[in-house]
C-alpha cells in the first residue's frame, strides 16, 4: 500500500512546478499506472517517492516514508530509468553484476542466479553488461530490483522503447506480481499500454493529477477506437462511411480515420461498392481528459474542500448510473467524480429502472480492488471452469451480436468481472447494443457517434425496455441477460435464482453473465467488443490491437475458439433467412442475433482475407 | 552488512575490466621505468637512495609515483562507475547506507592500492636487479653482510631502505584514497584522476610554506620519493636539509589536506540523495 500525498516539486523564480500535489493511492494487488506524456512529472514523482529528490508531500509505504525503512530494497523494488540505457557497467558480466547487487542488498548471491532465471538472462548471464539489447538491460534492471524479494515495485517507464515482446513480457510479469498481492506503480506515456496493463490508471498532465480512474473507466473515457483506412479512393468511401453514420477525418495522405463504424463493416461497404482497400486497422488513440466542469482533481485527502461538496452531491445523484448505467466499480474512498456521468444521467436511469428489480444491492461492496483481484484470480487459476470454460462456447451468439454493433463508439468498459454479483454492472449496457445490432439503421439514427457514453446508454437503453416490455422479467441479479440469449436457454427464464442467490453455480448453469464478459476480457480494451476473427484457425495475436492481456487468459481464448467454430456451423443454415427478411427492427428481441453475427461473420471473412 | 558491502565492492572491483588493465598497466610501466633507472646507474657501489629510487620506479615530472596514480585511478572509478551505473538507484538515499558504502569503497581501495603498491615493489626489483649494469656493485643494498654503514638489520633506520618503501606503500594508499574522495565531490571519475593527480601540485606549496615558516624541512625521503617540483623550491635554502624524523609538525603539514578532503567528502554526501 502505498499512499500519496500532496507531493510537489516546485522550483524557484516562477518556473512552473514540475508536480503539484499529487495525491493517490496504490493498493496491494493492483497494478496501478502513472500516465502522462513526456514531463508531465512521472518521473520526478517517482524520485520524490523514493526521496531521491528534494520536494513536498509524504509518501508512505505501509505507513512508513522510504528514508524510514529499515532495509528498502527488502520491501521496495525500484527501478528508475537513467539516462544511460545499461542496466550496469558495460564491461562487468551479468551474474557479476547482480551478485555484486546481492551482496549490497544483503541477499545471498544465489538469488541472483535465481533471479537471472526469472527474468529469462540466465542463458546470457555470464556476458558483458554492453553487450545486451535494451529489453535485456531492463530485464537487469528488474532483476536487481527484485532482488531484495520486495513486496513492492516502483518502475519508472520499464517498457520504455521496448519491443512489442519485451513490453508483453514485462505486462505479463508485473500483473502476476500484483497477483500475487504485490503492489506496483509503473509509469507509462502510451494509454494503450496502460489500459492493457493497469488495474488503475493515474493519469498526470503537466504535473497536476488529471484523473484516478479504475482502467474500466479509462478505457471508456479516454480511449477512441478509431479504424485506419488507406486506399486509393477515399474520397468516395469517406462520403459513404459519412451517410453510415460514421466520423470521418483525413489521417495523412490517402488515409481515413472512422470512428463510429467498426472495421467489419467499413470493409464490407467498400466491398459492396466496389472500393479498394489497401489498409483496414484498428487503434486506439488517446482522447484527452475532459470534464464537463471543474471537478475534483485530488483523492480527497488533500484537503480540498470544495472537492467533498461536489463529490457528495454528485453521489447522491449518480449512484444509480454508477452502478447500473455504466458498469463502473467506483471507488467511494477515492471520490472520483464520473466525468459524464451527468450527461449519461437521463438516459441511464431507464435500465436501472427496467433491468433490475430493485435498486442496488446494499450488500454489494463496489471495491475496485477485491474486483481485480478476483478478476485475475479468475483468469489465472480459473476456479470455476464451468462457468469460465463453457461460457464462451455458448456465448458466441452474444459474442457475434456484440461484433456486430453499429456503433462501437466510445467503447464500454469491458471489464471482465469475476462471477460474482457485482460483475454484473456491465451486462445491461452490452445487451442492448448488441440487440441493436439488428437495428443498424435507427441505431445509426441515433447518432451514436464518439461523443459519449450517455448516447450509448440511451441507445442501450431501448432495447432493454422493449425486452422487458415483452413481458420478460429479468431478475435484478441478472440485468445483463441478454434478452438474445434467452430462447436459446433451455430452462428458461422462470428458472432463474432470485438476486441473492446468484453465485458462481448459478453463473456456471446459465453462463450468460460469463460469457457475454469472457471475450471482453480476452479482448483487453473494450473499443472493439467484436473479435472479428475472420479464420478460426487464425491466431488471435494476429489482431491489429496488442492490448490484450497475454498469457493469462489463453485457455478461455482457446475454450471460446473451439466454441465458435463448433456453434457457427449449425447456427448459420438455419438462421440466415430470417435475418435477411428483417434485417432492422429495432425493439425485437435478439432472437435472430445470433445467426446474423455468424453470417456476417462468415461474410466478413471474405472481406478481410483480401485485406 | 558491513561484511557484505565490502564484499560487494570487492566484486564490483573484479568484476569490471577496467580494474585488471589498470594494474596490468601500472605494473608493466613500473618495471620499464625501474629498468631503465637501474640500467643507467653509475658504475661502482650501490648508494641506498638510488636502489629506492630504482625500485619505486620514480618518474621525476611526475606528481605522484605511477602506483599512486593507479591507484587513484582504482578509487576513482569505484566511485565513478557507481554514479554512472546505479545498479540500485534507490538504495544510497539515507545517509547512513552512503556513508557506509564510502566506506567500504575505500576500505577495499586502500587494500587494492596496498596491494598494488607491493606487488610494484616486488616486480621493480626484480626488473631492476635484473637490469642493472655489470659494473653496479649492489651488495651495499642486497647482502647484508657486506653493509658498511648501514645495518641491514635496521632498514627503517634513518638512511635505510625501509622507510622509504613503506612511505611509497603509503603514498599508493593515499592516492587511492585521494582518488575516490575527490571522485566523490566531483561524480566523475574523470575529472576526479586528473584532480588526484594536481593535488599534490596544489597543495605541496602550502605545505611547504608551513614547514619553512616552522622552520622545518621535507625528510629527505619524502623528497626522494615524491619528487615535487615547485614547493620545494620554496624550502630549499631552509638551514637543515637532513631532517628524517616525522615531527608533529610534518604529520599535520601532510594530514591536513587530507582531513580536509575527508571533510569535504563528507559534507558534500550530507547535501545528498545519491552517492
Amino acid at each position: 500500500m502505498i499512499q500519496i500525498t500532496g507531493l510537489t516539486k516546485a522550483y524557484r523564480r516562477g518556473r512552473p512546478p514540475a508536480l503539484l500535489d499529487l495525491s493517490f493511492d496504490a493498493r496491494p494487488g493492483m497494478v496501478t499506472v502513472l500516465l502522462g506524456d513526456e514531463g508531465a512529472g512521472k518521473t520526478t514523482a517517482l524520485r520524490l517517492m523514493v526521496e531521491l529528490e528534494r520536494g513536498h508531500g509524504l509518501t508512505l509505504f505501509d505507513g512508513r516514508t522510504y528514508r524510514r525503512i529499515r532495509r528498502p530494497e527488502r520491501e521496495i523494488g525500484v527501478l528508475l530509468a537513467s539516462g544511460r540505457p545499461e542496466a550496469g557497467h558495460p564491461g562487468q558480466r551479468a551474474r557479476a553484476h547482480l551478485r555484486m547487487l546481492a551482496g549490497a542488498v544483503g541477499v545471498p548471491a544465489r538469488r541472483a542466479d535465481d533471479l537471472l532465471e526469472q527474468t529469462r538472462l540466465a542463458g546470457v548471464a555470464d556476458h558483458r553488461i554492453g553487450t545486451f539489447s535494451p529489453g535485456m538491460h531492463r530485464r537487469l534492471a528488474l532483476a536487481a530490483a527484485l532482488l531484495g524479494n520486495p513486496s513492492t515495485l516502483l518502475l519508472d517507464a520499464p517498457t520504455e522503447g521496448l519491443s512489442p515482446g519485451n513490453e508483453e513480457w514485462f505486462g505479463a510479469f508485473l500483473r502476476s506480481f500484483a497477483l500475487s498481492g504485490g503492489t506496483v506503480l509503473v509509469t507509462t506515456r502510451a494509454p494503450g499500454e496502460a489500459a492493457a496493463l493497469a488495474d488503475r490508471v493515474v493519469t498526470l498532465d503537466a504535473g497536476r493529477l488529471a484523473a484516478d480512474q479504475p482502467v474500466v473507466e479509462f478505457r471508456r473515457t479516454r480511449l477512441h477506437p478509431e479504424v485506419l483506412v488507406r486506399g486509393p479512393q477515399m474520397a468516395r468511401l469517406a462520403d459513404l462511411l459519412v451517410a453510415q453514420g460514421g466520423q470521418v477525418r483525413r489521417d495523412g495522405g490517402a488515409g481515413l480515420a472512422v470512428s463510429g463504424i467498426d472495421r467489419t463493416e467499413i470493409g464490407e461497404l467498400a466491398y459492396r461498392h466496389g472500393i479498394l482497400l489497401h489498409e483496414l486497422s484498428d487503434r486506439v488513440v488517446e482522447r484527452p481528459v475532459s470534464y464537463p466542469s471543474a471537478l475534483p482533481s485530488g483523492s480527497g485527502r488533500s484537503g480540498q474542500v470544495a472537492v467533498r461538496t461536489v463529490r457528495q452531491g454528485q453521489r447522491q445523484g449518480q449512484r444509480p448510473d454508477q452502478q447500473q448505467g455504466q458498469g463502473q466499480h467506483q471507488e467511494p474512498a477515492t471520490g472520483r467524480a464520473e466525468p459524464d456521468g451527468r450527461a449519461a444521467d437521463p438516459g441511464e436511469r431507464r435500465p436501472a429502472t427496467v433491468g433490475r428489480p430493485a435498486g442496488p444491492e446494499p450488500g454489494r461492496q463496489l471495491d475496485h480492488r477485491g474486483l481485480q483481484a478476483g478478476r485475475w484470480a479468475a483468469a489465472a487459476l480459473a476456479p470455476n471452469p464451468p462457468a469460465q470454460v463453457q461460457a464462451p462456447s455458448r456465448a458466441q451468439g452474444q459474442v457475434q451480436q456484440v461484433q456486430a454493433a453499429p456503433v462501437p463508439a466510445p467503447t464500454p468498459p469491458v471489464q471482465a468481472p469475476p462471477p460474482i454479483p457485482a460483475s454484473t454492472v456491465d451486462l445491461t449496457r452490452r445487451t442492448p447494443r448488441g440487440a441493436s445490432a439488428l437495428s443498424r439503421s435507427t441505431a445509426r439514427a441515433t447518432g451514436t457517434g464518439a461523443t459519449g457514453t450517455g448516447v450509448t446508454g440511451t441507445g442501450a437503453a431501448e432495447p432493454t425496455a422493449a425486452e422487458a416490455a415483452a413481458g420478460a422479467e429479468v431478475p435484478g441479479a441478472e440485468p445483463g441477460a441478454p434478452g438474445g440469449e434467452r430462447p436459446a436457454r433451455p430452462d428458461g427464464v422462470g428458472a432463474l435464482p432470485g438476486p441473492g442467490t446468484v453465485d458462481a453455480e448459478h453463473l456456471a448453469a446459465n453462463p450468460t453473465d460469463a460469457e457475454l464478459l469472457t471475450p471482453a476480457r480476452i479482448r483487453g480494451v473494450g473499443h472493439q467488443p467484436a473479435p472479428v476473427r475472420p479464420f478460426p484457425g487464425r491466431p488471435w495475436s494476429a489482431e491489429p490491437t496488442g492490448l490484450r492481456p497475454s498469457g493469462r487468459t489463453e485457455h478461455t481464448e482457446r475454450a471460446e475458439r473451439t466454441g465458435r467454430t463448433e456453434q457457427a456451423g449449425p447456427a448459420e443454415p438455419v438462421r440466415r433467412p430470417r435475418e435477411s427478411g428483417e434485417p432492422g427492427e429495432p425493439g425485437e428481441p435478439a432472437e435472430p442475433v445470433d445467426p446474423q453475427g455468424t453470417a456476417r461473420r462468415s461474410a466478413v471473412g471474405d472481406e478481410d482475407g483480401s485485406e | 552488512m558491513t561484511v557484505r558491502v565490502v564484499a560487494s565492492e570487492v566484486r564490483r572491483l573484479r568484476g569490471v575490466r577496467s580494474t585488471w588493465v589498470v594494474v596490468a598497466g601500472a605494473l608493466l610501466v613500473n618495471a620499464a621505468v625501474a629498468a631503465f633507472t637501474a640500467a643507467r646507474l653509475p658504475d661502482g657501489e650501490l648508494a641506498v637512495p638510488d636502489a629506492v629510487r630504482a625500485v619505486a620506479a620514480v618518474v621525476p615530472f611526475l606528481p605522484l609515483p605511477l602506483t599512486a596514480l593507479a591507484a587513484a585511478v582504482l578509487g576513482a572509478l569505484s566511485y565513478g562507475n557507481e554514479t554512472r551505473w546505479p545498479g540500485l538507484p534507490a538504495s544510497r538515499v539515507t545517509l547512513g547506507r552512503r556513508l557506509g558504502a564510502l566506506l567500504a569503497k575505500s576500505s577495499v581501495v586502500g587494500a587494492a592500492a596496498a596491494l598494488l603498491a607491493v606487488l610494484t615493489l616486488g616486480v621493480d626489483a626484480l626488473a631492476a636487479w635484473s637490469a642493472l649494469p655489470a659494473g653496479v656493485d649492489a651488495s651495499a643494498v642486497l647482502h647484508p653482510s657486506g653493509l658498511s654503514s648501514v645495518p641491514f638489520a635496521a632498514p627503517f633506520a634513518a638512511g635505510g631502505p625501509g622507510r622509504p618503501l613503506v612511505a611509497f606503500v603509503v603514498l599508493a594508499v593515499a592516492g587511492g584514497w585521494a582518488g575516490l574522495l575527490i571522485t566523490s565531490l566531483v561524480r566523475s571519475a574523470v575529472v576526479g584522476i586528473l584532480l588526484t593527480g594536481a593535488l599534490p601540485a596544489l597543495l605541496e606549496p602550502t605545505a611547504g610554506l608551513l614547514l619553512h615558516r616552522t622552520g622545518r624541512n621535507w625528510p629527505v625521503w619524502v623528497r626522494e620519493l615524491v619528487p615535487f617540483q615547485y614547493g620545494l623550491d620554496l624550502v630549499r635554502d631552509a638551514a637543515d636539509r637532513t631532517a628524517g624524523a616525522l615531527d608533529g609538525v610534518v604529520v599535520v603539514a601532510l594530514l591536513a589536506p587530507a582531513a580536509l578532503l575527508v571533510l569535504a567528502a563528507l559534507l558534500a554526501q550530507l547535501r545528498r540523495r545519491s552517492l
